[in-house]
């Protein structure tokens, strides 16, 4: 059976995806607490089926100005897990990593980058490794990129890698606080239609 | 400048005598804009991918292909004419250095390149480009001028 596109899932199957959201984002959270040794809390996951404009406008001004590490997912589960910072939530981890006040967004130094990156890679990875034990599935990261530019360029990325098959991208996607602070930031997976086939199957949802 | 019409991500718009149409942070995406001088209508198209080959979705602004294809019959429909048409093309970025190859990484490259093909398949020329690099760009076409902005985050503005 399988499905063919992301709108023929079930209110079950989002459900599912709810929940593989919320560990995989509480694992994130806790990594990322004992990096900046603070509260750190992850909202509840929302799973969405959007079509490009609307997916683009749902995660915030197309012109802002983000910071966004990247990591492409292979093997049995394929897509994009993508982590968005504000320049608001960017400054509050250099402040606690380095105790920067001034960090020139657009000049980023390369301790900055760095961090950034390195804080990027480990939420993810935290994200990632929780939802795949959970699902039993292998999955492969590729190497995590830094991109400190518009967020439409940035979300251009996973759009034109689902968009060949695809009139819509699903997300399913969570924000950090840190505190009790809510800093603008993203959590978005973004699996692509085969895999979420895979999941199901490996679930016995069907 | 009066009358902005949005162009979304596999997109065209147009319009005649007035207006800015503007499409907002092509990343790897690329905007073309057509202009007839002689009767002051414009387009501005905000494709995604290269080439159709074979997907069978109905958006054809999605695709470099069929997007200007699709765009040229209706610019034609309203009066213009090739051999006045002024094409310029912004976008292509690579946003992110994606290492081992992938389509993923040079998408922005191949969407460049395709977009110039296929334009001079159909007899139209590049008369000036801003494409490539790492970052994004919003780009505007004024209709009652036939200028092209090209705006980023960090940059100043540029006349294209």
């Amino acid at each position: 059976m399988g499905i063919k596109t992301y709108e023929e899932m079930n209110e079950l199957e989002i459900d599912i995806l709810k929940e593989i959201g919320s560990i995989g984002g509480g694992n994130a959270a806790t990594a990322l607490s004992s990096m900046l040794n603070a509260k750190v809390n992850m909202s509840l996951p929302k799973v969405e089926i959007l079509d490009f404009n609307e997916a683009l406008n749902n995660v915030g001004d197309p012109e802002e100005v983000v910071a966004a590490i990247l990591v492409e997912m292979s093997g049995e589960l394929g897509g994009i897990m993508l982590f968005i910072l504000t320049k608001q939530f960017s400054d509050e981890i250099l402040f606690r990593m380095l105790g920067k006040t001034q960090a020139d967004f657009f000049e980023l130094e390369e301790i900055d980058s760095s961090v950034l990156m390195e804080i990027g890679n480990i939420v993810i990875s935290s994200y990632i490794t929780a939802m795949s034990s959970l699902v039993n599935m292998s999955v492969d990261l590729s190497v995590p990129q830094l991109a400190v530019n518009m967020l439409g360029g940035i979300m251009s990325v996973p759009i034109a890698m689902m968009g060949q098959h695809s009139d819509r991208i699903m997300m399913i996607t969570g924000e950090f606080k840190i505190d009790g602070k809510a800093l603008n930031s993203n959590m978005l997976l973004l699996p692509d239609v085969e895999s979420l086939n895979v999941l199901m199957r490996k679930l016995g949802v069907e | 400048m009066e009358k902005k019409i949005s162009v979304g991500i596999a997109d065209m718009k147009m319009t005649r005598q007035e207006g800015v149409l503007i499409t907002y942070a092509l990343g790897s995406c690329i905007g073309v804009s057509f202009y007839d001088p002689m009767i002051k209508l414009g387009a501005l198209l905000h494709i995604m991918l290269p080439e159709k080959s074979g997907a069978k979705d109905g958006n054809v602004y999605k695709f470099a292909d069929t997007g200007i294809r699709e765009t040229l019959r209706k610019l034609s429909a309203f009066g213009a004419t090739k051999s006045r048409m002024v094409c310029k093309i912004a976008g292509g970025a690579k946003m992110f250095e994606m290492k081992g190859g992938g389509g993923l990484g040079n998408i922005g490259e191949r969407n460049a390149q395709n977009v110039k093909r296929i334009l001079m398949s159909e007899g139209l020329r590049v008369s000036s480009e801003d494409v490539g690099a790492n970052y994004a760009r919003t780009m505007l076409l004024d209709v009652a001028t036939g200028q092209v902005y090209i705006r980023s985050a960090g940059r100043p503005e540029k006349v294209l």
